[in-house]
């Protein structure tokens, strides 16, 4: 396994990335911001998302698809911060903890409802819920992460 | 892991599996689980190396403390 100090610093480069462009940077970018040769930067990549399983690559890439809570692939999680819907959160979950990337702004997740389509509306500041439409929004977990896992489709 | 508008509507979801009936959480407790102290320091230069490790364990504790043990 590469540098811890230097596998923060790539994690910190993609995340940051992600919540200033609303895109993941490719290995060949973090490479050059980093100071490694290409190559290093891509096996560092691999290192990275190693340590942080809840994220991945597109299979058979090198390209960054989920580093939650947001998506580098769009999802129907729209996330819009200062009327910028830039971002898509990686799930209806990780949608509520998107709100810690953007400290002291409100941050809105929008999504179809995957039963009926109407719009599902959430607004959160700093960790706290302010607004929810439909007021009976919940949260559904379709597989659990025991025997009854397999593939994520929920995702 | 999706938010519906109501119970109602996530078992009207032709995916719906009848196992996940424990798999439905309030916003609150969704936002309370995703809110615990390791999630608050993504921005952190030594988030991976110190607070990611945690997180696990810590989510553990939260599900705990709403009752919900199952992972089914």
């Amino acid at each position: 396994m590469a540098d811890p100090l230097l596998m923060d610093r790539m994690f910190q480069r993609i995340m940051r990335g992600l919540v200033e462009t609303g895109r993941a940077p490719h290995y060949a970018e973090l490479a050059r911001a980093l100071g490694l040769p290409v190559e290093e930067g891509r096996r560092l990549l691999h290192d990275v998302m190693q340590a942080y399983p809840i994220g991945w690559l597109h299979p058979d890439t090198d390209y960054i698809a989920s580093f939650p809570p947001l998506n580098n692939l769009p999802t129907q999680y729209r996330v819009t911060v200062r009327g910028a819907q830039r971002w898509f959160a990686q799930c209806g979950f990780e949608a509520t903890s998107v709100t810690w990337l953007f400290p002291g702004e409100t941050v809105r997740i929008d999504a179809p409802c995957l039963d009926c389509g109407d719009p599902v509306t959430v607004e959160m500041r700093d960790g706290r819920i302010v607004w929810i439409d439909p007021p009976g929004v919940i949260g559904h977990l379709n597989y659990g992460f025991g025997p009854s896992r397999g593939r994520p489709p929920f995702l | 892991m999706n938010l519906f508008r109501s119970e109602e509507h996530a078992r009207r979801w032709p995916a719906f599996q009848p196992r996940a009936e424990e798999g439905f959480i309030t916003l609150a407790a969704l936002a309370g689980f995703f809110g615990t102290e390791t999630r608050r320091h993504m921005l952190d230069p030594d988030y991976l190396s110190t607070w990611y490790p945690r997180r696990a364990a810590e989510r553990r504790a939260y599900l705990e403390q709403i009752d919900k043990r199952s992972p089914f």
